[in-house]
């Protein structure tokens, strides 16, 4: 697999969201229903942009199946994911092949990427239960990297 | 007629008019469009997804989107600056191609207008001793009894220095017969009047006849003969320091001229993108553009930047669809993609892709390459691969193609059972 991003721990990048209030979250799903993430959400919400097209996205994409599922056991975090210049026939191809179960949201005008100042996939961020953006994070991650960014936020009190 | 008889002041005074007149919009009556207004912002707008590349020239995904948001804001009444600071919210300041107007970039802005202001003022105050030696009673300061000799001999020297200059512009044919003779007849009577410490010598004459209405003849044209050992000292001492003001003016001047050509010469040289000029604008028609965006998706693909070189030649096929370029890129980058991440849907729209830029350019061997390798490796289909190798041969491509191909070229005969054309390299 190629690897065109540097390891996650040193790609945590600056963005003037973070710290901020998150954009709001709402549109359609791939599956045709309609999805709003309340402002607090009461838990951690790891919002990831991708596409089926994308290598690092495909490294990655393992991994994010194995965090949601070890978050829906403890009910702390939970993940959206935002299809990023994909069709969403080929994403949610793309998806049943990882077996993903979290919301997926289409965004076919580019606005929820835009609101969030994406620029590449995959591109995940990590919101506070306070609804604050506590990490951007512009390259593959693991689960164990998102456990540490929660770990972190919580340390500083989010 | 001479510069030197015209207004200067007014010769500046209409050029900065005019230079304000123009560059303040006078003449632009109308408020611009929306769509104006748009097409402004989208230039300073950095492409999210691209190097070095406005919005309003990146085909990219993410650029539509931003072009669209932009459009949206300004019909809705935004002002430019709450469109950017909505940008600059997202993504940070460096989404906007200019400079900040803030901060050490404001020096960017702020530093040429202090050096045209700087260079005002040296103006004017260049002027202003002009004009006061230049009117009225010009050598008022030096008479009298308290007059300072140096002083003096200072300004013989400048009247003396002055008729020679007069003299070699007059030969040279940059001065005309009336206005030489009255710069002639007025230093001449300065110097008389500087009174009888002036005692000069005609060393030199200069008798010439340039034309029926002007004849000239004896002119001092060497310096002060004083004899005055203190004045001569400090005669010495200015005209070496003119010269040593002169040098610094010279050795300035080669300064400036070396440092702006260290600034123009990489900025002229660096490779540009079609239709792209030295100062980064760029003014494309439409197959101009489709080649800038060809080069840009190879380079990125050239990168290893595999998913971006795709998103970047999806975008070419949105507006060509049937580009066998694009289509062939696109198709072999699905293929390597699809390989990689065990992709059934991707491999799937590769072969389509590879066979519709096949159709689209029966001559390009790039597609017939890339669609005989794919049927030789994932569908093993060697007759198929070999016919596909057999046109690709017959497309004349670079012998570092053929090169770089020879394995599964041979590979492709080999299985098929057909000889190996002899074009083709052995390992």
């Amino acid at each position: 697999m190629l690897a065109t991003r540097p390891p996650a721990a040193v790609v945590e990048v600056q963005s003037p969201l973070v710290g901020k209030q998150a954009p709001t979250i709402h549109g359609t799903t791939a599956d045709g229903s309609t999805f709003v993430l309340p402002r607090q959400t009461g838990n951690f919400v790891v919002v990831n942009f991708f596409a089926s097209w994308c290598p690092p996205c495909q490294t990655e994409g393992p991994e994010l199946v194995k965090f949601a599922f070890q978050h829906s056991q403890s009910g702390d975090a939970r993940m959206i994911s935002v299809i990023f210049e994909d069709t969403t026939p080929a994403a949610r191809s793309y998806q049943a092949t990882l077996g993903t179960t979290w919301p997926t949201l289409a965004d076919p005008g580019g606005g929820l990427a835009l609101s969030f100042g994406v620029r590449a996939p995959p591109s995940t961020f990590l919101i506070a239960p306070d609804g604050r953006v506590v990490a951007y994070i512009v390259a593959p991650v693991t689960a164990a990297d998102l456990d540490q960014l929660i770990a972190r936020a919580k340390a500083t009190g989010a | 007629m001479r510069i030197r008889h015209f207004p200067l002041w007014t010769v500046l005074g209409v050029t900065l008019v005019v230079a304000l007149v123009i560059g303040g919009g006078v003449f632009s009556s109308a408020p611009p469009t929306n769509a104006q207004r748009a097409a402004s912002i989208e230039a300073v707008i950095r492409c999210p997804s691209c190097q070095e590349l406005s919005v309003a020239d990146s085909t990219a995904p993410i650029a539509i989107t931003v072009r669209a948001t932009i459009r949206h804001q300004v019909d809705q009444g935004k002002s430019d600056q709450q469109i950017k600071d909505y940008l600059v919210a997202r993504y940070g300041s460096v989404i906007v191609l200019e400079p900040s107007t803030s901060g050490w970039s404001a020096l960017v802005w702020v530093l040429p207008i202090a050096g045209g202001l700087v260079g005002i003022a040296v103006l004017v105050v260049v002027l202003v001793r002009r004009r006061q030696r230049g009117s009225g009673d010009l050598d008022a300061d030096v008479r009298g009894p308290s007059v300072d000799p140096v002083v003096l001999a200072e300004r013989r020297h400048f009247l003396t220095q002055s008729l020679a200059d007069a003299d070699a512009e007059f030969l040279a044919g940059d001065l005309e017969d009336g206005d030489y003779l009255a710069l002639r007849q007025r230093d001449l009577g300065r110097l008389a009047a500087l009174g009888p410490a002036m005692a000069t010598t005609t060393a030199s004459t200069v008798t010439t006849t340039r034309s029926a209405s002007a004849t000239v003849s004896t002119l001092p044209a060497t310096a002060v003969a004083d004899s005055d050992p203190v004045l001569e000292s400090h005669e010495r001492q200015s005209s070496a320091r003119r010269r040593g003001r002169n040098r610094w003016f010279l050795f300035g001047s080669i300064g400036c001229f070396v440092a702006a050509l260290a600034v123009a010469v990489p900025l002229f040289a660096q490779p540009r993108l079609p239709g792209q000029t030295a100062s980064g604008s760029v003014s494309l028609s439409p197959s101009q553009q489709l080649a800038r965006s060809l080069d840009q998706a190879a380079a990125v693909e050239n990168a290893g930047q595999l998913g971006q070189a795709a998103q970047l030649y999806q975008a070419v096929l949105t507006s060509h669809p049937d580009n066998e370029v694009a289509l062939a890129q696109l198709g072999w980058l699905e293929y390597r993609i699809g390989r990689q991440g065990a992709s059934p849907s991707l491999i799937s729209d590769a072969r389509v892709k590879l066979s519709q830029a096949v159709n689209s350019n029966p001559g390009d061997y790039a597609a017939h390459l890339y669609l005989g390798t794919f049927m030789l490796q994932q569908e093993g289909n060697a007759s198929g691969a070999a016919d596909q190798f057999t046109l690709f041969l017959t497309s004349k491509p670079p012998g570092a193609v053929v090169a770089q191909a020879a394995s599964v070229l041979r590979q492709a005969y080999a299985t098929a059972g057909r000889p190996i054309p002899s074009g083709i390299p052995t390992a």
